[in-house]
């Protein structure tokens, strides 16, 4: 009989000091694994695993550049994976009748026994893919998969000569002027390069409303609605003294309830 | 009348003979000095309606009572004396009793204003002040493997983290305005356990002069700005960068900086609940003169700004 070659592992984590934890604490529960490796963030984890092939990857799920869970998608069915973590409570939940091993950093000597007793039995079959754990920790933590759409939340616009980023819950309204939009505060008034055509693609339409081809405005704004001499509807917005005019494709936004 | 019937069985019991006999000029004093009462609370009232009910009406009850108490029950001479005093009372005190209810009544709407505020921020600071779970636990992972190789330094990020947890749990402090000295304090204390984690990639970098220390700045938004830094700035970058806190005083007003070398802000995603939280606290403190402003550095990376009115704490005595 061949004497078996001594199991080989690569440990993931942005911190040197946790990655030390977790190889001095493998070290005495699993004398015999080899750690051939030490990756700082998901990417060159999963660099490392392809160039060297362990048995098995010890994955911090918080990392830079690619996380934890990213990284463990491309190296699916290749390597026996072991997550890390400090504290997420929806990736523990889904671990806990999962078929693949997690860690909690600080981590207790027997917990990672346990964890080296489990991988010692799996190591003679085949990686498990991972594929339903994996859907569903991504859409819990929102890295990956199929994202819910997501809208402006901020306004990089430039003020002066600095560029600031202007939360939307601050601005009263966009107005299209010549080659740029008006962005207007209660405060002050920024100009951004966008077309309103453009920007109202990525507003949030429960936030915004398109009131004018020339103007949107923050529906949490509109003080009221009236009407002027040409017999059009008019928005006038709390803290400006500016009235927009609503045109005619637009009226039945306000209509009467 | 009550205790009258009642005094001569109660002293009996409490075995003090000599109170009955005096019991009854006792209970007369008594009621006299009730009806007095009584006809000075009607007097102050009458008063009070004097002062603020309008002439109009005060001519109308005037006209009537002539009628009425003057006529049916024949007694015109008091009727015209509590008139003429009622006109007196009305020319001279009118205003500034009725100045003096609008003012009782502003105040104590004030007050009830100032607590409902005072109630808030108390609320939203203690929101902000909420010490993330995975930093805890990270940093004691870390002082669990220092222990074991650099017992020294261990010993230093405890101490640290103690410093931290002191000024951070909102039960652990004084009560006394924040100044913008023990915020800095507090986030360095942060930093230093961040930089040992972290190493290389976070170079913290503190300009605050000495004498801003003083001012007063709300609590935990610079903590806040400075792990927003951290989480979403420096963090997510590989090499990692600096990290910024500088002070300053321009136009009269505190402005206080945390910038960083980050990846820069993500205009879309839920990053900014902290940030949100800031401007509450901000409009509800100062009211419309405080402001957070935040910056796209030309270089790449991000610098936040808290903008407020310049005032110094008073010295505190001492203890």
């Amino acid at each position: 009989m061949q004497p078996q070659p001594a199991p080989t592992a690569v440990v993931a984590d942005d911190e040197r000091l946790m990655r030390d934890q977790i190889i001095s604490r493998l070290k005495d529960a699993w004398p015999e694994l080899v750690i051939v490796g030490e990756a700082g963030n998901g990417r060159e984890a999963v660099a490392m695993v392809q160039g060297l092939e362990p048995d098995i990857v010890f994955l911090d799920i918080s990392m830079p550049e690619m996380n934890g869970i990213d990284a463990a998608r491309a190296l699916a069915g290749r390597v026996h994976v072991v997550f890390v973590t400090a504290h997420d409570e929806y990736a523990i939940s889904a671990f806990e009748h999962g078929a693949v091993d997690y860690l909690l950093k600080p981590s207790e000597p027997e917990r990672v026994a346990l964890t080296c007793q489990r991988l010692r039995e799996r190591l003679s079959q085949k990686p498990d893919p991972m594929s339903g754990l994996l859907a569903q920790l991504s859409q819990r933590l929102g890295a990956g998969g199929v994202k819910p759409r997501e809208y402006l939340r901020w306004v990089q616009a430039s003020v002066g000569a600095a560029i600031r980023m202007i939360p939307t819950g601050e601005i009263l309204f966009f107005r299209a002027e010549d080659k740029y939009t008006r962005v207007q505060t209660q405060r002050f008034e920024a100009l951004i390069r966008k077309p309103i055509k453009e920007l109202i693609d990525e507003l949030d339409p429960d936030e915004f409303w398109q009131i004018h081809r020339s103007t949107v405005v923050r529906v949490d704004a509109i003080e009221q609605v009236s009407r002027n001499l040409r017999g059009n509807q008019v928005v006038h917005v709390k803290g400006s003294d500016e009235k927009l005019e609503v045109s005619r494709s637009f009226n039945h936004l306000f209509k009467q309830m | 009348m009550n205790t009258d019937q009642r005094n001569p069985g109660t002293d009996n019991i409490a075995g003090r003979g000599q109170a009955s006999g005096d019991s009854r000029p006792m209970g007369i004093g008594q009621a006299f000095r009730e009806i007095r009462n009584g006809i000075v609370v009607m007097w102050w009232g009458f008063f009070d309606w004097v002062a603020v009910v309008s002439w109009k009406a005060l001519l109308l009850v005037s006209f009537l009572g002539l009628i009425l108490v003057g006529g049916i029950f024949k007694l015109p001479t008091f009727t015209s004396l509590v008139i003429v005093s009622a006109f007196i009372i009305k020319v001279v005190a009118g205003g500034k009793r009725r100045a003096e209810r609008a003012a009782d009544e502003a105040t104590k709407r004030a007050e009830t204003e100032q607590l409902e505020r005072t109630v808030l921020e108390a609320r939203m600071e203690a929101l902000q002040a909420q010490i993330e779970p995975h930093f805890l636990f990270n940093t004691l992972g870390s002082i669990d493997q220092l222990i074991q190789t650099d017992p020294p330094r261990a010993s230093r990020m405890q101490q640290s983290l103690i410093r931290y947890l002191r000024s951070a749990m909102p039960q652990m402090r004084d009560g006394s305005r924040p100044t913008l000295g023990q915020q800095v304090n507090l986030c360095s204390a942060f930093l230093e356990i961040m930089g040992m984690r972290m190493e290389g990639r976070l170079q913290p970098v503190l300009i605050v002069p000495e004498g801003l220390k003083s001012a007063i700045f709300p609590s935990m938004m610079l903590q806040t700005l400075v792990e927003n830094a951290i989480k979403h700035g420096l963090e997510p970058k590989p090499e990692g960068g600096k990290l910024e806190i500088a002070a300053e005083i321009a136009d009269g007003r505190l402005a206080v900086h945390v910038s960083d070398t980050g990846v820069g802000f993500m205009p879309k995603g839920e990053a900014g609940v902290g940030l949100a939280n800031i401007r509450e606290r901000l409009k509800v403190l100062y009211n419309g003169r405080a402001e957070l402003i935040i910056t796209v550095l030309p270089a790449g990376g991000t610098c936040a700004t808290i903008t407020v009115p310049y005032q110094v704490a008073p010295a505190t005595p001492p203890a």
